[in-house]
């Protein structure tokens, strides 16, 4: 029995650490062995067993003591050098920031399941379907479990009852009775939609959420039943959702859920039979059936749809690919699963760029470093420290600094997160980003930190350990580290380097200058001589045709205001963002088919919009006062054709070269005549209904009709005050004050929202790119000055270990000049060797995701060719990476000849 | 220098370690059992423990080992062997003295009881 003991003790006595194991290693197996025979008799088995479990437990412990000391000695050394070490910290900690923090955007739009549903992962969307067709997905049990449609982002004026409050104007979503259970929401309190919510004679039934709860109602407990004023009329609380349930697609999150069985003169976007009618004006939401793919139901749902659309003689039947999509609705942000690699690719090239350069200058540094520490090293290796004691310390050290770094970059992805989730995105609608880093974030961080302190630690701790004892100690610091010559790692990391922040800075120069030129928004006048400002009567209790009246009052009261020119009543503003979901057809001249436009924009605008915005139709004449006065729906048959007024680029889409006026443009059950064309007006962030930018989206122009008073759009009916000549802000606000005034006369209880200029209305709608441009210089601009600190390191290194030749050359006659020339021409090679990769590399790049989607595609391909940048970046950071070699190399001029040879 | 009471109240294991060094310099086995025979065989320090504690003391300046050694018949030449240091004396002192000073308080309090 103690001989078994015995065996193991030795074994672990040997599991000491080496320093631990010089000293007392012997001692502590001797008195194991003095000790066993008495232990047993006194003991027994139970006393051997205490004898392993003591040294058991003292290996590990030695072991951390060591790594106390090893971090303790860390710290030590570098804050001996802490200029060194902000340098590493700093740059690795604005790397893994940036890395960080859109990990956290990545991981809360992408990855992050949607709050509240059950099973999120078979949750899938079709974009726009109109409500019969949902129902007949809906009958698909062989391809969906449940389906329900939903329309989001609908505004809503909302007022507790009792209380004397103004109504509130919030967003929810009106939903079929499926679509809490299709979700699989549990409610908090109360009960989902069922088949007996619209019982005849009872108040139409609201779902709320549990943040609506919390922060109108107070969390009270009898909210379930209790009844609250809807868009002016009664309905009953039925339910409440779960915490953080903010319906499907939560960034524009809904704060109530009003079913489609609710009337009309509530929820006026259900006005004029839309569930009846082939109008795609709703989502549908979608749970496969257990064991159907995604991509199995789009190919059935597509296939049926197509059917669907022959009968119902939809315009886009003839048209080519897919006719629906299924996008996974399980996330936070729907993406269709195209988009997905794209959004990968992206972030993983520019996030691997901006970790790359910030690893490769620490390493660069370390490499240094290492060639400084020489000595120091040899001596510890001569008075007998192990060789890998030295490496380990040495790892500690970058371990520790990229630990640091790692703590640095996470503060500034917190800082970067809470400042992202506080913009503000150009939307009628709030949109909800929360994003704070989570542990998805806080794990890859310290992976990524890790990683990167072994990684790049570890080849100049083998480099710096490795090393002839005799030579080091005689030279001193200026030795010649093995292998590091003329295709040295330094070199090679240096080249990287200098290549990598080139591609940096020109892909994200390429982003900056296409989306600039893709968005710039051209006004011909001052955008401070115009006042926008919404109204939404419907929701302030008016019917349709008061609306009319009231805004015929509008005109005119607001046209006696001092300084307005112009006044249009029109449903979309001037130069905002066109987004192209509509699907039209020209029909097709003697024998020929259709023409079908897929992506086209609709804007249905007032009287003499153009004349307003300055803007002269290049054909025919625009909307007048008769065009809105026309109301479809009263008229009898079908036969009557809206005016339209058409963009170049729908003209040259519906018609090409031939003539557009009078010819005629249709959808289901719907026609319209051209009768103007205008230009394109520039619209920053269009988008086409497959989510990818486009410079010239084809937009149809059509009058504002009675009609479209019944159903405003989200940001209300919008008012357009054109001042007279050269306004400035304080006649906007005199302007201002005047709009006010006359609102109220005409009715006090008309809320305004949104009143601000045009030139505020254009700058709120491209803060998004000033803002990705600001990031993307700022990463542009780090991987420049990373670049730049790591030339300067390297040519310091190369100047202190050529210290002795330079010595001997100046002694033997060479001029400051000549030995300056010398030590540049190294760095100059360097730079412009990484000039050409990155060069390459840039184009290669850019060429990729421009192949992979269009939005990039028109960004590079406006931006590509610009000789600022292909010229511009190249020479900036030529010469700010000379200017890195000029500092240190001047050094190598002041070198004194004597001192120098006498050194050793 | 270095505080003696910067170190009190002592750990146990160090207390018996630094005792058994009063008497003289000792070596790892004779320290051990010293401790067993003081405390009638209930207190072990184990192997591992022991030296893990005896190089603790060093590092912080109680002990050091000894380089005389002691007369040939009792010399253990594979052994190293221990002594206190002018700091281990007066941390031995100190902890003595506090313990001593407990010992007269309940002494005191046991005197006014049984008044």
């Amino acid at each position: 029995m103690p001989t078994i003991a015995m065996r193991l003790y030795r074994r672990l006595a040997r599991a000491f650490p080496h320093e631990f194991q010089i000293v007392y290693g012997t001692d502590v197996i001797q008195l194991g062995e003095d000790v066993v025979d008495d232990v047993y008799r006194q003991h027994g088995v139970f006393g051997l067993l205490r004898l392993i479990v003591d040294i058991a437990v003292r290996v590990p412990v030695e072991y951390l003591a060591e790594m106390r000391r090893d971090l303790a000695y860390a710290f030590r050394t570098l804050w001996k050098s802490r200029g060194f070490a902000a340098v590493g910290i700093i740059s690795l900690g604005l790397g893994i920031g940036v890395t960080a923090t859109s990990a956290t955007q990545f991981f809360t739009m992408i990855l992050k399941d949607l709050p509240g549903a059950r099973d999120p992962d078979r949750l899938a969307m079709i974009g726009a379907a109109s409500y019969p067709y949902f129902e007949h997905y809906r009958d698909q049990h062989d391809l969906f479990a449940g389906a329900a449609a939903f329309k989001s982002a609908v505004p809503f004026n909302i007022s507790l009852q009792g209380a004397t409050a103004k109504a509130e104007r919030i967003f929810g979503q009106v939903v079929s009775p499926e679509y809490l259970s299709v979700l699989g929401v549990t409610p908090e309190r109360g009960r989902l939609f069922d088949a007996e919510i619209d019982k005849p004679g009872e108040a139409p039934v609201v779902f709320i959420t549990d943040r609506f709860w919390r922060s109108r109602m107070n969390a009270d407990p009898e909210a379930v039943g209790r009844t609250i004023r809807v868009n002016g009329q009664t309905a009953t609380i039925i339910g409440i959702g779960p915490k953080d349930f903010l319906g499907v697609v939560p960034i524009m999150s809904a704060e109530i859920f009003v079913p489609t069985t609710a009337p009309a003169s509530m929820v006026p976007e259900l006005s004029g039979d839309i569930v009846h009618k082939n109008e795609k004006a709703f989502g549908a939401l979608v749970r496969l059936a257990p064991g159907v793919s995604i991509s199995s139901a789009e190919a059935g749902a597509d296939a049926l749809t197509r059917q669907w659309d022959e009968e119902t003689l939809d315009p886009a039947r003839n048209v080519k690919g897919r006719r629906v999509q299924l996008i996974p609705a399980g996330k936070i942000l729907p993406i269709p699963r195209e988009m997905i690699p794209v959004m990968y690719g992206f972030t993983a090239v520019l996030n691997g760029l901006i970790i790359a350069i910030a690893c490769m200058n620490l390493a660069n540094m370390q490499l240094a470093r290492a060639a400084a520490r020489r000595r120091e090293v040899a001596i510890r290796l001569s008075m007998g420290a192990s060789r890998f004691r030295l490496i380990r310390q040495l790892l500690t050290e970058s371990v520790l600094l990229a630990l640091a770094g790692g703590a640095a970059g996470l503060a500034f992805a917190y800082w970067a997160t809470n400042e992202l989730s506080k913009m503000r995105l150009p939307a009628a609608i709030p949109i909800h980003l929360d994003m704070h880093p989570d542990w998805h974030v806080l794990a890859t961080t310290l992976l990524l930190s890790m990683v990167a302190g072994l990684g790049f630690g570890l080849a100049p701790a083998l480099a710096s350990t490795r090393t002839e004892l005799a030579s080091t100690l005689k030279e001193g610091n200026v030795a010649q580290m093995r292998g590091y010559r003329r295709f040295g790692m330094r070199n090679v990391l240096m080249v990287c380097q200098v290549a990598g922040s080139l591609t940096l800075l020109l892909i994200a120069g390429f982003m900056v200058l296409g989306f600039q030129k893709t968005n710039k928004v051209d006004v011909s006048f001052d955008g401070r001589n115009m006042v926008l400002f919404a109204v939404d009567p419907v929701r302030d209790g008016y019917s349709s045709d008061r609306v009319a009246n009231l805004f015929d009052n509008l005109r005119d009261r607001l046209k006696t205001v001092s300084g307005v020119r112009d006044i249009v009543v029109s449903e979309a503003t001037p130069f905002s963002a066109q987004l192209g979901g509509s699907v039209l057809s020209a029909p097709g001249e003697a024998g020929m088919s259709d023409q079908v436009v897929r992506g086209v924009a609709r804007n249905i605008i007032g009287a003499n919009f153009f004349a307003a915005i300055d803007v002269s139709m290049l054909e025919g004449r625009e909307f007048d006062d008769r065009d809105q006065r026309l109301d479809p729906a009263k008229t009898p048959g079908k036969s009557i054709a809206l005016p339209a007024i058409i963009n170049e680029t729908a003209a040259r889409a519906f018609f090409g070269s031939r003539d557009p006026m009078g010819r005629r443009i249709s959808e289901t059950g719907k026609s319209y005549e051209v009768i103007g064309v205008v230009k394109d007006l520039s619209a920053p962030m269009s988008q086409t209904s497959t989510g990818q930018q486009v410079s010239a989206v084809p937009v149809l122009y059509l009058p504002l009709t009675r009609s479209d008073f019944a159903s405003p759009p989200l940001g209300g009916m919008t008012v357009i005050v054109r001042m007279n000549g050269q306004g400035g802000p304080a006649s906007a606000a005199d302007v201002m004050q005047g709009v006010r005034r006359e609102v109220a006369a005409v009715d006090p209880n008309l809320a305004i929202f949104n009143l601000r200029t045009l030139a505020e209305d254009v700058d709120d709608a491209t803060s998004y790119l000033r803002i990705s441009s600001v990031i993307y210089g700022g990463i542009g601009t780090f991987g420049l000055i990373l670049a730049a600190t790591g030339l300067a390191g390297v040519t310091a290194y190369s100047v202190a270990r050529r210290r002795k030749e330079i010595g001997i050359r100046m002694a033997l006659g060479a001029r400051k000049g000549q030995v300056l020339r010398l030590v540049l021409r190294e760095g100059g090679a360097l730079v412009a060797i990484g000039s050409v990769l990155g060069l390459a590399a840039a184009f290669g790049i850019s060429r990729g995701l421009s192949a992979l989607t269009n939005m990039f595609g028109q960004a590079f391909g406006a931006s590509a060719h610009d000789p600022r940048l292909v010229f511009g970046a190249p020479l900036l950071l030529a010469g700010l990476a000379m200017l890195a070699c000029y500092l240190p190399a001047r050094k190598s001029t002041q070198i004194d000849p004597l001192k120098a040879l006498r050194e050793e | 220098m270095t505080k003696a009471e910067n170190f009190l109240p002592l750990k146990t294991n160090w207390f018996h370690i630094l005792l058994s060094l009063a008497g003289g310099e000792q070596h790892g086995y004779g320290i051990m059992q010293e401790v067993l025979e003081r405390t009638g065989r209930k207190v072990r320090l184990w192997p591992a423990t022991l030296y893990g504690s005896l190089k603790r003391l060093i590092e912080a300046g109680l002990i050091e080992e000894s380089s005389e050694r002691p007369a040939v018949e009792f010399d253990d030449a594979r052994r190293r062997y221990y002594r206190l240091t002018r700091l281990g004396r007066r941390v031995l002192d100190a902890e003595s003295e506090r313990l001593q000073e407990l010992v007269h308080i309940l002494q005191a309090k046991r005197g006014m009881e049984t008044t």
